[in-house]
């Protein structure tokens, strides 16, 4: 697979492979973080993996360049995509509860109606795929999963709402996910899941990580209510 | 309680201190002080260790009440500071009774100045550090900035110590500020004309310019690449909107992005970029990731010979 490697700025280094996200790549990424925890110690202050991206941060005065580069080159050739397990035919790790209704969905009658199908077709197409944790960021415990069935995809909103529920699942592209907390946002709402993402008192503070298999289960409304769910 | 009362807090002032470190993969940003050497030289003269905790004021227009007797010190952009109702010079540490009420007020000069009190700040810390990250509503005080009618708790005051006073003010340039960056991320992948821009024309300093970032106004650059993958940002990145104007993302930035980045600014310049009033003028150019290295290197035995105990 092709790759390149650089610095992002001037204390970390940023390696990307050249081709689409998959979740075999992801899953030699987070192996390569893992080594370079072992390798590189206290010297490693952080790792963030993007889609198709690993970046490493260093204490500032730790970053020995050519070394690091060195020792990054001959991990990103040594990867060979032989993982062929299939996540979104596997089992989930994470099964999220959600309520999907237009009472806490403000987009889930337009999604439908803009596809020609009924809420119970969105509700079975989004429910019944598991989906791979591909990426997090943006904000505490927000995960990036994919991939979104063909007939569910649209694009954000032109104009994000300034606020978004704790709780909202959301969807954009190829792209599903559920907001941690509230915040502004551009992806399209149909549904909500009662149960937190992020709690800072928990090990980890996040419930989704990178690599994680997701899958949602649609619930009623009085079982929202008795997780701790509100309806406005 | 010990504690300083807040009558006026201003329109952003938080708990900083040097910011956290590791929280980016679950999304968090470092925080902390925006001008990093102004919050070490100002704990440096309370004899505290460099990272602890003060409070941050972007264009100071702050007033509180002390419970308690402190010693206290402002550092970074210049203010004008009044005990008591009398005014007095800025520098250095200075003596407050309990009851007597402290004012800090802007000038005209940078944005960001800290107020440093003897004991310490003493919220609690989340993830190995006071700093606010007031998006994510973590640290400080309830996780926000500071309000009217808030009390910061504050520990009990060592003796005090007078320390040399080293002020480590950024003076910023009255011509034009050059921003140094490191190439990476999408450089190659930019259109010829959106480099060309970038390096050679001149951006100011927008309003637009807060703890997450900084947005540029000048020669729109359109870097001609579409959609991306999101991936990890770093402090300096030089992000590039499809609006075409960069925003040079800093302390509270997102920790992820899909926007093309040329590069990202060497932490010395952001510092001063940072301490940078709309209207200011700046100007890109590219800088190896060795000589990045050097001038980080420099700047760290410099603020350490500085710093060093003289007691």
């Amino acid at each position: 697979m092709d790759f390149e490697l650089g610095p992002a700025g001037e204390a970390a280094m940023r390696l990307v492979f050249t081709g689409p996200p998959q979740p075999a790549l992801t899953r030699a990424l987070l192996k390569i973080e893992t080594k370079a925890n072992q390798r590189f110690g206290s010297m490693l202050t952080d790792s963030v993996i993007g889609y198709t991206t690993l970046t490493l941060f260093f204490s500032a005065s730790a970053l020995e360049r050519d070394r690091t580069e060195a020792w990054l080159r001959e991990q990103a050739e040594a990867i060979a995509l032989t993982d062929d397990s299939d996540p979104e035919h596997s089992a989930a790790d994470v099964v999220l509860p959600v309520l999907y209704h237009p009472s806490v969905a403000p987009d889930l009658e337009w999604l439908a109606d803009d596809r020609s199908l009924s809420i119970d077709d969105v509700i079975a197409l989004h429910s019944d795929a598991t989906y791979f944790a591909y990426a997090t960021g943006f904000a505490p415990g927000f995960c990036y999963l994919g991939t979104l069935p063909a007939a569910l995809r649209t694009p954000r909103l032109d104009t994000p709402r300034a606020k978004v529920p704790a709780g909202a699942v959301a969807i954009a592209d190829a792209q599903t996910a559920v907001y941690p907390c509230e915040s502004p946002g551009g992806w399209r709402l149909i549904g909500a899941c009662p149960e937190p993402l992020f709690n800072l008192g928990n090990t980890p503070p996040s419930r989704l990580s990178v690599g994680a298999t997701v899958r949602f289960e649609p619930i009623d409304e009085a079982d929202f209510r008795a997780l701790g769910g509100v309806v406005a | 309680m010990n504690g300083l009362q807040i009558h006026k807090a201003g329109i952003a002032s938080s708990v900083q201190d040097s910011g956290r470190v590791g929280t980016l993969s679950i999304g968090i940003p470092p925080s902390g002080a925006m001008d990093r050497p102004a919050l070490m030289s100002g704990q440096h003269q309370l004899g505290h260790q460099h990272d602890e905790a003060a409070i941050e004021m972007a264009y100071a227009d702050f007033a509180a009440i002390l419970t308690e007797a402190h010693d206290v010190v402002v550092t970074g952009a210049p203010v004008q500071l009044r005990i008591n109702q009398q005014a007095c010079r800025s520098e250095g540490v200075h003596h407050i009774e309990a009851g007597q009420t402290l004012e800090v007020k802007a000038t005209r000069e940078g944005i960001y100045s800290y107020l440093h009190l003897s004991g310490g700040i003493m919220t609690t810390p989340q993830l190995d550090s006071r700093s606010t990250s007031p998006r994510e509503g973590i640290g400080g005080l309830d996780g926000g900035f500071l309000k009217d009618g808030d009390i910061v708790p504050l520990g009990a005051p060592d003796k005090a110590v007078g320390a040399a006073d080293p002020q480590l003010t950024i003076k910023n340039s009255t011509t034009v500020l050059k921003l140094r960056f490191v190439a990476g991320f999408q450089f190659d992948d930019f259109a010829d004309e959106a480099i060309r821009s970038l390096l050679a024309e001149e951006f100011t300093v927008t309003a637009k310019a807060n703890r997450m970032g900084v947005m540029l106004n000048g020669e729109r650059l359109h870097s001609g690449i579409a959609a991306l993958y999101s991936e990890a940002t770093c402090y300096g990145a030089i992000q590039v909107p499809p609006d075409g104007k960069p925003i040079i993302l800093l302390n509270d930035r997102q920790t992820v992005g899909g926007y093309p980045k040329p590069g990202a600014v060497i932490s010395s310049d952001c510092l001063r970029l940072a301490q940078s009033r709309p209207g200011q003028r700046v100007r890109f150019a590219v800088c190896s990731p060795e000589e990045a290295d050097r001038i980080g290197w420099l700047e760290q035995h410099y603020l350490e010979t500085r710093l060093r105990d003289r007691h």
